[in-house]
C-alpha cells in the first residue's frame, strides 16, 4: 500500500471532528488494525515517542490514545510514523462522551478510596467505645471531634451520590432506595455531630461511614461492568470514514469528512469506503453493501443510482459520486444513533424491580417510625428509639433489591461483549432464556460471503491446473467474492493490465496472451455447459476464455459457514427448534438445509410471508429468536421475541436486533442462549435473596435486637452477595467450565 | 498518655494528607487501563 496523505489532519478547522481539545493540547484516539501483540504495542509507542505524550495502548481494543500539541507536533507526522511501522492507523472520530465517562469513573474510584480510608480511621477512633473503655473526660472529646472531622469527607463527600440522588427522587415525587439510605446517613451523621458538640451520647459515625463504603463498592462493581459493555458499542460507532477525496476542477484533494459539502463530487479509490450518501456519476460501479443492506454479494450500480456511505468500492477503478447526505444524516449515522438509544433502554424486569423497591421504601419509612414509636410506648428512652429507627432504615434498605437485576444484566452484557456479542437491548437477555425456536431468515445467514471452487471442466481439452492458475492470477488482488474461490490456488503467473468490468468479468494479459474470465452470458465465446457438470441450482458458473475459444468452466458455490452445522446441532441439543426461511429458490434452500440437517425450511418467502410464519409460530405459544442479516428482515427481527444479527449484516437490521454477533460468525449463538439462562437464574436468586433478607431482618431491627452498625454490615453484605452472585456467572464462564460452545471455537 | 493529645490530631492530618494524595492520583489516571500495563514490553532505552 502506498503511503497515504495524512496532512489533512493538521488543519486546525477540522480538528474538532477527531480530537478532544484541552488547552494547547489535543487528545486523539487511533484504531490500529495492525496491533496484535505486546511487541506491536511497544513499536507503536516508539513510533510516536517524539511528538506524543500520555500514550495509552490498548492491545485488546486495538487502539491507541495519545496527547499532542498541534503548535509543536504535526499529527500527520505521527500517523505516517505509525503507518510506516505497519500498524495500519485509522483516526477515530472524537467520542461525544468519553470525557464525561472518564470523569465519572475517576470520581467513583476516588469516593471509594476516601470512604475506605475514613471508615477505617473512624472505627479506630471509636474502638474505646466498642470495648467500653472509658477514655476519660479529656481524651473523649478529642476522639469525638476526630471522628467528626473524618466523617465529613467520609459521609458527606463520598456519600454525595446517594444524598443527591435522594434529593432528585424526592423532587420527582418517586421513592427509591436512595431515600431511606440518605435519610439514614443524614440522621446518623447529624445526630452524632450534635452529640459531639454536646459532648454526650452514643455516636454513629462508624455506622454512617461504613454504610457509605459498602454502598459505593456495590455501585462501583455494577457501574464498571456496564461501562465495559458500552465501550464496545462506542468503538463500533467510531469506525466511520474521517477523510474524503474531493474533486476540484481537474484535480483531487484529500479533505476531512467534515469539509465535504452537499453537491461536491467525491472520489472513492478501489477498496475504500464511501464517505457520504449520494448518487453515482460518470460510470457504473460494483459495491459491497454488506454493512448496510446485508446483501453479501457485490451490488452493481448504474450511473444515477443512490449509494450509501459505508459501502466499499469493489471495482478496480475509482468511482465518483455526487454527495447528497452528510454526517449525521447518512443512513450509517442514523443506524449508529439507533444502536445507542437501544443501549440506554431500561429492561422491563428492571422497571418492575424499581417499582417494587419504591413500594418497599414507603413501607420501610413507616416501619422505622412505627418501631421507634413502639419502643417509646414501651418505656424506652429517646436514645434507644432513635437507634431502632436507624437500624430499621439501614437494615431494610432495599439496595440489594435494586441491584439484583442491573448487576446480573450488566455482568452478562459485559461478558457477552467480551466474547463478541453486543446486547443492544438488555431486556432481551431475560427473554432469550425462554427461546424455543430459532428462525434463520435467509440462506445468507448460514453461508459465507466468499465462495469455494467446486469443480473445473476443460472446454477445449487444455490442462485444468494451468487454467485454474490463470484464473487465480487474473483474480489476484480483486476484492470480488469470486476471487476468494481462487485465493488458495498457488500460481507463479502474473497478470498484466488487468481490467475489471463490473457485473461482467475481468481480463488481462498473462504470458503474452489475452485472457478473459467471467459469467458465461457475457463471455466473448459461446459456452456450452457439459451435461456431466453435476450443476446444482445454487451454483455460480464462470468461464475462462482466451482469444480463440472458451477454455475452462469453473463451478463455484457459496461456502456454508464453518460453524453453522455445529451451531445448528448445539441448538438441537438444547431442544431448540431450528427453522430456515429464505427468499431463494426451493432447490438452493433445500441444499443448504440438507447440508446442515435443518428439517424445517421454506423457500421463496417474501418478507410478508416470513412475518406471517413468525406470527403463527408465536400464536402457537412459541418464543422465537430471529437471526438475520438483511434489509428485508427488519420487520421480522422487530416482531420476533428476540432478534440477533451478524454485525456485518444490514446496519438497519442491527439497529432493530437485540443482539449483535460480531466477528461474522454464528458460533456465539449457543453461548448467548447459555448466558441468558444463567442470567435469568441469577436474577431470580438475587431477587429471592434480597427480598428474603429484608423480610427476615426487619422484625429483628424493629424489636431492637439489631444495633445500627450491625444493620449496616448486614445490609452491605446482602448487597455484595447480590453483586458477587452476578459476577460469579462471569468468572465461571471465563474459565471455560460449562461452556459447550468452547468446542465451536476455531 | 498525654502524647495522644498531639498524636490524634496529627493522625487526622496525616489521613487528610493521604486522602488528598489518593484523590490526585486517581484524577491523574494512575488507576486506569491496568490491563494495558501488562502488555508493555520492558524498554531498556528508557
Amino acid at each position: 500500500m502506498s503511503e497515504r496523505d495524512w496532512t489533512v489532519y493538521d488543519r486546525a478547522d477540522l480538528r474538532r471532528g477527531f480530537a478532544t481539545v484541552r488547552g494547547d493540547a489535543c487528545d486523539v484516539t487511533v484504531a490500529l488494525d495492525g496491533l496484535h501483540c505486546a511487541a506491536c504495542a511497544a513499536r507503536a509507542e516508539k513510533a510516536i515517542a517524539g511528538g506524543a505524550r500520555e500514550v495509552h495502548v490498548d492491545v485488546a481494543a486495538r487502539s491507541l490514545r495519545f496527547r499532542y500539541e498541534p503548535a509543536v507536533t504535526q499529527l500527520s507526522g505521527l500517523l505516517a510514523a505509525l503507518e510506516r511501522s505497519g500498524l495500519e492507523p485509522r483516526l477515530l472520530a472524537a467520542p461525544d462522551d468519553t470525557d464525561h465517562g472518564q470523569r465519572r469513573q475517576r470520581l467513583s474510584l476516588a469516593r471509594i478510596g476516601v470512604a475506605t480510608i475514613c471508615t477505617m480511621q473512624v472505627m479506630m477512633l471509636a474502638w474505646p467505645s466498642y470495648f467500653g473503655v472509658d477514655s476519660g473526660p479529656d481524651l473523649e472529646p478529642l476522639l469525638r471531634w476526630a471522628q467528626l472531622s473524618l466523617s465529613i469527607p467520609g459521609v458527606l463527600w463520598a456519600g454525595w451520590p446517594f444524598l443527591s440522588a435522594a434529593a432528585t427522587s424526592l423532587r420527582e415525587r418517586a421513592l427509591d432506595m436512595n431515600v431511606p439510605t440518605a435519610l439514614a446517613l443524614l440522621a446518623a451523621f447529624a445526630a452524632s455531630a450534635l452529640r459531639t458538640v454536646a459532648g454526650d451520647g452514643e455516636l454513629y459515625f462508624d455506622t454512617a461511614t461504613m454504610f457509605v463504603w459498602f454502598l459505593l463498592i456495590g455501585r462501583h462493581l455494577e457501574g464498571r461492568s456496564r461501562d465495559k459493555a458500552h465501550a464496545h458499542l462506542r468503538l463500533l460507532a467510531a469506525r466511520r470514514a474521517l477523510t474524503a477525496q474531493r474533486r476540484v476542477g481537474r484535480s483531487v484533494e484529500t479533505i476531512a469528512i467534515d469539509a465535504l459539502a452537499i453537491g461536491d463530487v467525491a472520489i472513492v479509490a478501489p477498496g475504500e469506503a464511501l464517505p457520504a450518501d449520494g448518487r453515482l456519476i460518470e460510470r457504473a460501479a460494483e459495491l459491497d453493501e454488506a454493512l448496510l443492506s446485508g446483501e453479501s454479494r457485490p451490488v452493481l450500480h448504474a450511473v444515477g443510482d443512490p449509494v450509501l456511505a459505508g459501502s466499499l468500492n469493489l471495482g478496480s477503478t475509482a468511482l465518483a459520486l455526487q454527495v447528497e447526505r452528510l454526517g449525521r444524516d447518512t443512513v450509517l449515522a442514523q443506524i449508529a444513533g439507533l444502536l445507542d438509544n437501544a443501549s440506554r433502554d431500561k429492561p422491563r424486569v428492571q422497571r418492575i424491580a424499581d417499582r417494587l423497591a419504591g413500594h418497599f421504601v414507603a413501607v420501610v419509612l413507616l416501619l422505622a417510625v412505627l418501631g421507634a414509636g413502639l419502643a417509646l410506648g414501651n418505656g424506652a428512652d429517646g436514645e434507644r428509639a432513635f437507634g431502632i429507627a436507624l437500624a430499621v432504615l439501614v437494615a431494610s434498605c432495599p439496595c440489594a433489591l435494586s441491584l439484583a437485576v442491573p448487576a446480573a444484566l450488566a455482568a452478562s452484557t459485559s461478558r457477552l461483549a467480551r466474547h463478541g456479542v453486543l446486547v443492544a437491548n438488555a431486556g432481551a437477555l431475560t427473554t432469550l432464556a425462554d427461546i424455543d425456536t430459532v428462525l434463520f431468515d435467509k440462506t445468507g445467514t448460514l453461508t459465507r460471503n466468499d465462495m469455494v471452487l467446486r469443480r473445473v471442466f476443460s472446454l477445449d481439452g487444455s490442462e485444468l491446473s494451468r487454467a485454474t492458475e490463470i484464473a487465480a492470477a487474473l483474480e489476484r488482488g480483486s476484492l470480488h467474492p469470486i476471487a476468494s474461490a481462487f485465493a488458495s490456488v498457488a500460481t507463479g503467473l502474473d497478470a498484466e493490465s488487468v481490467q475489471q468490468t463490473p457485473g461482467a468479468g475481468i481480463e488481462g494479459r498473462i504470458a503474452d496472451e489475452q485472457w478473459w474470465l467471467g459469467a458465461p452470458d457475457s463471455a466473448p465465446w459461446p459456452v456450452i455447459v457439459p451435461t456431466n457438470a453435476g450443476q446444482r441450482p445454487d451454483d455460480t458458473l464462470i468461464v475462462l476464455c482466451n482469444a480463440r475459444a472458451a477454455v475452462a468452466l469453473f463451478i463455484l458455490n457459496t461456502r456454508i459457514r464453518d460453524e453453522a452445522s455445529a451451531v445448528v446441532q448445539a441448538l438441537g441439543e438444547r431442544s431448540v427448534q431450528v427453522e430456515l426461511l429464505s427468499g431463494d429458490g426451493a432447490e438452493a434452500v433445500a441444499a443448504v438445509a440438507g447440508r446442515l440437517g435443518i428439517t424445517r425450511h421454506a423457500a421463496r418467502q417474501t418478507p410478508a410471508g416470513k412475518l406471517a410464519h413468525l406470527q403463527s409460530l408465536q400464536q402457537h405459544g412459541r418464543r422465537v429468536l430471529a437471526v438475520g442479516d438483511g434489509l428485508n428482515d427488519a420487520p421480522l427481527l422487530a416482531a420476533a421475541d428476540v432478534s440477533a444479527a451478524m454485525a456485518n449484516g444490514a446496519a438497519l437490521t442491527q439497529s432493530r436486533a437485540d443482539l449483535l454477533l460480531l466477528g461474522d460468525s454464528l458460533r456465539l449463538l449457543p453461548l448467548a442462549l447459555e448466558v441468558a439462562q444463567t442470567t435469568r437464574r441469577r436474577i431470580r436468586e438475587n431477587l429471592g435473596w434480597a427480598l428474603g433478607y429484608n423480610l427476615l431482618v426487619l422484625p429483628l431491627a424493629m424489636t431492637g435486637h439489631l444495633a445500627p452498625w450491625l444493620a449496616a454490615a448486614g445490609m452491605s453484605v446482602s448487597s455484595l452477595m447480590v453483586v458477587s452472585n452476578a459476577l460469579r456467572t462471569e468468572r465461571r464462564l471465563r474459565s471455560g467450565a460449562a461452556l459447550p460452545v468452547q468446542a465451536l471455537r476455531t | 498518655m498525654s502524647s495522644l493529645y498531639l498524636l490524634i490530631p496529627l493522625g487526622v492530618l496525616v489521613v487528610f494528607g493521604s486522602i488528598a494524595a489518593f484523590v490526585s492520583a486517581v484524577f491523574s489516571g494512575q488507576f486506569e487501563e491496568l490491563d494495558a500495563q501488562a502488555d508493555k514490553l520492558p524498554d531498556d532505552e528508557r
